[in-house]
């Protein structure tokens, strides 16, 4: 049976390997030689540090780049895989919410609360600038509810959708909670100069309607009565002024009803599924659903939605590392498809490929140029999603990552590593072949190792002789022999003339980041 | 209203079928329609325009009969009964219980309709319906009920049928091409098969795909281990093998296909901003070229975003104008010039084409001037081959479902009637499609019995009347009917050719006009009166004596 019990020992190369894929924007050689000789806890006590909150970009506009440049940055730290995280799972669209600055603010909570609480976080995203605009919650008001953000609150935030067992009917929340959810949060408006700040995160907020002092003049303070879903809940206002809620009593309708939410049993396992998605395996049998989902929700649940006993209990798991069992078939390691952010940012990690200096505008355009646009040509339009529920990859069913692999997008991938070796006009960085096989492969000279060292680090898993044979014979040695490599390459050491070295190699690693293997981690 | 109106125009099997000469009309009509198939060698095609967001029907189809009611639900969002941005009255033929108007922005379709190519279907939805966007997409992909949870796609089922052991066993000589083809970069939930890849390739250009496919990648793995990397990887290389099959042949028909020189196809929404782009004459501008460069492809999906209007459906300040007008508009004059397209390619008869969205919108509007998700919708028919006309009847706005419009028809009738009637998919077919339990519940929409359906359609709805009395001694009425508003020329002519006098000239209403003339001053003899009006281009003789 599937199991949380922990692992003992050190991690080893290809545990190592795994738990900097999952938890991080991918490892460089150094970070899977450092984790071999650590256990899952010791790595675990560097991954799940605090972080120091990054700064602002001087230039809202700025925002993508900033963010794309604190995952480059982030180390062995799992905090900006988490802002990730939250991002696929609390998505907006910048088209509908039109700022980037409000878009920056809820980054910063994502990652304010990155190993925090995930309740807390939902109550902060209910009063998000961005979220309020996203999904109409300024508009809502006592007169005329609209239900956009009540729905989506339920189906994608917090409980999630159910089965439907009758008209209106979705197991886990009715059509009635969808309205009654919409009149708790009706009332509220965001807050375009930014000037009303959160007293917990310093983060700007939205605000409740008011007739400037403590009256909530737009908030609906009528009884609000759920379905048998919630045990028939109802949540009123605790105090009134005439008819009208008070800001406070508004405030405190919220709390009502993120009790209420979060004490659902099924509220603590949707969000356990969607951090088992994104950081094991799309696919959750019975088995997994029993063994490992249903106890990672206790655990969230006892911990009062803290996530970070979660991910601890998941990544030092004898689950995470396939050691609960001898069957191989429902082993997940490198299982999961690289979302093009990964391919790209994971990449560049890899090779330690230098960026123009942070926060200049050289670097913000390279990050367009190199990165961002790309991943657009790799379909993923980062924060600009096709729809509501965010990227497909970690909702669609059946396919959920499968969705990255088009046979458009496949080939743009491919493309794309092809173009990192030739990209410093284009991009203001190139991947250097050369440059990196002579600083980090232990003797360049011979091919063997070359290929060898690569396969370890690049390709997630074992690959067969044929196929090796292939990587090193048909495409290093152009069918030559492995002394002729070597001769090519002191030749190149003695007039630095790295031409000859440079196709082979280049070729290489084209075969090595354009295959299959390559998409997975 | 009452369902009178929509159980009149469903004459499929349910009750006793009619009987002509002894023999049952629905068996007549199967017969033909299978010489049709083996005839043509079955070269139907259907195109999907999918209404991403879930589309308000109310404000695209408005019931006339019902307007006061209509406008009192949505008093903010409401398009006006009268004035140059009112409704578009779309028929005035029908029942008063079906007559519908059409958004001032939906000048296409009514084109489309006028000429006898369009059909709405009215209350499309399924039991039961799910109010989420997600959920509910994926059931209309799927092509179940409410509570079917299928890891495949209706069209995929279908496709898989038709086209055993793909993908092994294609490209082959019968099927050189992508049995589906998405317009776009990820294939749905609808191509998708019970296992394995999916039965169509996602493409937006044909060319550049060649050029990519064949400038990137290397040589499989050789084998694939049992684990879910092995699972992912081996999905991998299928994608990868499936591009390079189809890569050379998608290019080639895109070269050979062309469009209609003269058809121009429209960019961008003319009432606002440019920021407001045609996102979907592009595609079909595509899958024309694609048809008219030799493409077998089957079915094709093309989509539209941008429908789900909880807040600024329309302008504050003009309820005509606003994001779902333009979206109206992208349809109607995207789908009017494919269809001209095709017409001009000669690939008319071969080309259906519908809408689908996954709901409708609440009858009601909210207060930030657009609508929450609702329920049953209007569906949008295209094509030569389709009857045309409304099926179904205006939604019930006194006796909605939680402020929502009720469901007339499930949208596997729909599918199910265009896959059996015009793509001529065999009742097997529709089994392995999960569709056969509407194989009793098709629709009226490709009625072959009678070959001059559509022109009999166009005669009732634009026509030049006999004058009375004819012969004329002094005084005549003349008279006839148009069905939209029309620049309109009636006019006299001897018989050597010469025009005698205008009679009417200038911009008419719909409906029927009567005028009377003094002609006592004409010479006796015989006289033409002719009329030129839109598609009604015709002549009569009037005798003075």
């Amino acid at each position: 049976m599937a199991s949380l019990n922990p692992v003992t020992g050190t991690l080893g190369r290809r545990r190592s390997a795994h738990i900097l894929r999952r938890a991080t924007f991918g490892p460089n050689k150094s970070y899977i030689n450092l984790y071999a000789g650590r256990t899952a806890n010791q790595a675990m006590a560097e991954l799940f540090q605090a972080t120091t909150v990054p700064a602002a970009p001087a230039d809202f506009e700025n925002f993508k780049g900033w963010w794309v440049g604190q995952m480059l940055n982030s180390g062995r730290s799992i905090v900006e895989k988490m802002v990730f995280f939250y991002h696929t799972h609390f998505t907006t669209k910048e088209e509908i919410v039109g700022s980037r600055r409000a878009l920056f603010h809820q980054n910063q909570l994502f990652r304010y609360y990155a190993l925090g609480n995930f309740k807390e976080l939902t109550k902060k995203i209910c009063l998000d600038n961005a979220m309020m605009v996203f999904l109409n919650g300024r508009d809502n008001d006592r007169n005329n509810v609209n239900e956009n953000f009540g729905r989506e609150f339920l189906e994608l935030y917090s409980i999630g959708k159910g089965l439907q067992i009758g008209a209106g009917d979705y197991t886990n929340y009715t059509e009635q909670d969808v309205k009654e959810a919409a009149r708790v949060f009706s009332g509220y408006r965001n807050d375009e100069e930014f000037l009303t700040i959160d007293p917990i995160t310093g983060i700007p907020a939205s605000y409740v309607r008011n007739d400037g002092g403590t009256v909530a003049t737009a908030h609906d303070a009528g009884v609000k009565t759920f379905s048998q879903a919630f045990q028939n809940t109802t949540i009123q206002p605790n105090t009134l002024v005439g008819e009208d809620a008070t800001v406070a009593a508004t405030l405190d309708e919220l709390d009502q009803l993120l009790n209420m939410v979060f004490n659902q049993d099924e509220t603590a396992r949707h969000i356990c599924r969607k951090l088992y998605r994104f950081l094991m395996y799309y696919e959750i049998t019975p088995e997994v659903e029993q063994d490992i989902i249903g106890p990672l929700a206790t655990t969230f649940r006892n911990n009062n939605y803290d996530i970070l006993p979660v991910l601890q209990q998941l990544f030092q798991s004898e689950h995470f590392y396939d050691s609960d069992n001898a069957i191989v078939q429902d082993d997940s390691h490198a299982a999961i498809i690289k979302s093009p952010l990964e391919l790209a940012v994971g990449t560049l990690r890899y090779y330690g490929v230098a960026l123009p200096a942070s926060g200049t505008q050289a670097f913000y355009d390279s990050i367009d140029n190199g990165i961002l646009a790309p991943m657009n040509l790799q379909g993923m339009n980062l924060l600009e999603p096709f729809e509501v529920a965010g990227y497909p990859a970690y909702h669609q069913n059946p396919d959920f990552h499968r969705n990255w692999i088009s046979h458009n997008q496949l080939a743009r991938r491919y493309q794309y590593m092809a173009q990192l070796m030739s990209s410093m006009d284009n991009f203001g960085f190139q991947l250097d072949a050369v440059a990196y096989v002579e600083n980090n492969i232990s003797d360049p000279s011979n091919g063997q190792v070359i290929v060898q060292e690569l396969i370890d680090d690049l390709l997630p898993e074992i690959i067969t002789t044929v196929r090796f044979d292939y990587f090193l014979n048909d495409i290093l040695l152009d069918s030559l022999s492995m002394a002729n490599w070597t001769t090519e390459w002191f030749a190149y050491q003695g007039s630095n003339d790295d031409s000859a070295v440079r196709t082979q190699l280049e070729s290489l690693f084209n075969a090595l980041m354009q295959s299959p293997e390559y998409q997975l981690q | 209203m009452k369902r009178r109106g929509f159980l009149k125009k469903i004459p499929i099997a349910a009750s006793a079928p009619m009987v002509l000469n002894g023999l049952p009309i629905g068996l007549l009509a199967k017969g033909q329609l299978q010489q049709v198939a083996a005839s043509s060698g079955n070269e139907k095609v259907l195109v999907l325009i999918q209404l991403h967001g879930g589309n308000d029907g109310l404000n695209a189809v408005i019931p006339i009969d019902q307007y006061a009611q209509y406008f009192n639900l949505r008093p903010n969002i409401a398009i006006p009964d009268n004035g140059s941005r009112g409704y578009i009255p779309l028929d005035s033929t029908l029942d008063i219980t079906d007559q519908v108007g059409l958004h001032p922005d939906m000048v296409g379709t009514k084109s489309l309709y006028d000429q006898g190519k369009a059909a709405i279907v009215q209350g499309v939805s399924y039991e039961n319906h799910n109010g989420s966007h997600f959920r509910s997409r994926d059931i209309m992909f799927m092509g179940g009920n409410y509570d079917d949870y299928f890891g495949s796609g209706w069209v995929g089922r279908y496709l898989d049928y038709r086209f055993p052991n793909y993908p092994d066993a294609y490209p082959s000589t019968e099927m050189p091409d992508p049995l589906g083809l998405e317009i776009g970069t990820t294939v749905s939930l609808a191509f998708h098969r019970d296992n394995g890849i999916p039965v169509a390739v996602a493409a937006n250009d044909p060319e550049g795909f060649f050029d990519l496919i064949n400038s990137t990648g290397g040589l499989p793995p050789d084998s694939v281990i049992d684990t879910h990397y092995g699972q992912e990887l081996q999905w991998i290389m299928d994608i990868e093998a499936n591009s390079n099959q189809y890569a050379d042949r998608l290019k080639e028909v895109f070269d050979n296909g062309r469009n209609t020189p003269s058809v121009t196809y429209p960019e961008t929404y003319p009432l606002a901003a440019s920021r407001l782009k045609n996102t979907l004459a592009p595609q079909l501008k595509l899958i024309a070229r694609m048809l008219s460069g030799g493409s077998k492809t089957k079915i094709f999906l093309a989509k539209i975003g941008g429908f789900d209007t909880h807040g600024g459906q329309v302008e504050s300040y003009d309820p005509t104008l606003g994001n779902h007008a333009a979206l109206l508009y992208h349809i109607s004059a995207a789908m009017e010039a494919f269809q001209n397209d095709l017409q001009g390619l000669g690939l008319e008869d071969r080309v259906v084409t519908t809408t689908f969205s996954e709901f409708g919108r609440r009858a009601a509007s909210n207060a930030s001037f657009g609508t929450d998700h609702g329920n049953a919708a209007p569906m949008f028919v295209f094509g030569k081959a389709v009857k045309p006309g409304i099926i179904g009847t205006n939604p019930d706005l006194l006796n909605l479902d939680g402020n929502n419009v009720t469901m007339q028809v499930d949208y596997r009738q729909v599918f199910t009637t265009i896959l059996s009637d015009f793509m001529e998919a065999s009742d097997e077919a529709m089994v392995r499609t999960l569709f056969d339990g509407f194989l009793d519940k098709k629709l009226d929409l490709f009625s072959k019995l009678v070959t001059s359906t559509r022109d009999d359609f166009i005669a009732k709805r634009f026509k030049l009347n006999s004058i009375y009395p004819n012969p004329v001694l002094d005084r005549t009425t003349f008279s006839y009917y148009i069905n939209t508003p029309l620049m309109v020329d009636l006019e006299l002519f001897d018989t050597g050719g010469r025009k005698i006098r205008s009679l009417v000239s200038g911009q008419q209403t719909i409906g029927e006009h009567r005028l009377t003339f003094d002609l006592s001053d004409l010479k006796p003899g015989t006289y033409i009166y002719r009329i030129k009006a839109g598609p009604l281009d015709t002549a009569k003789k009037l005798i003075k004596i």
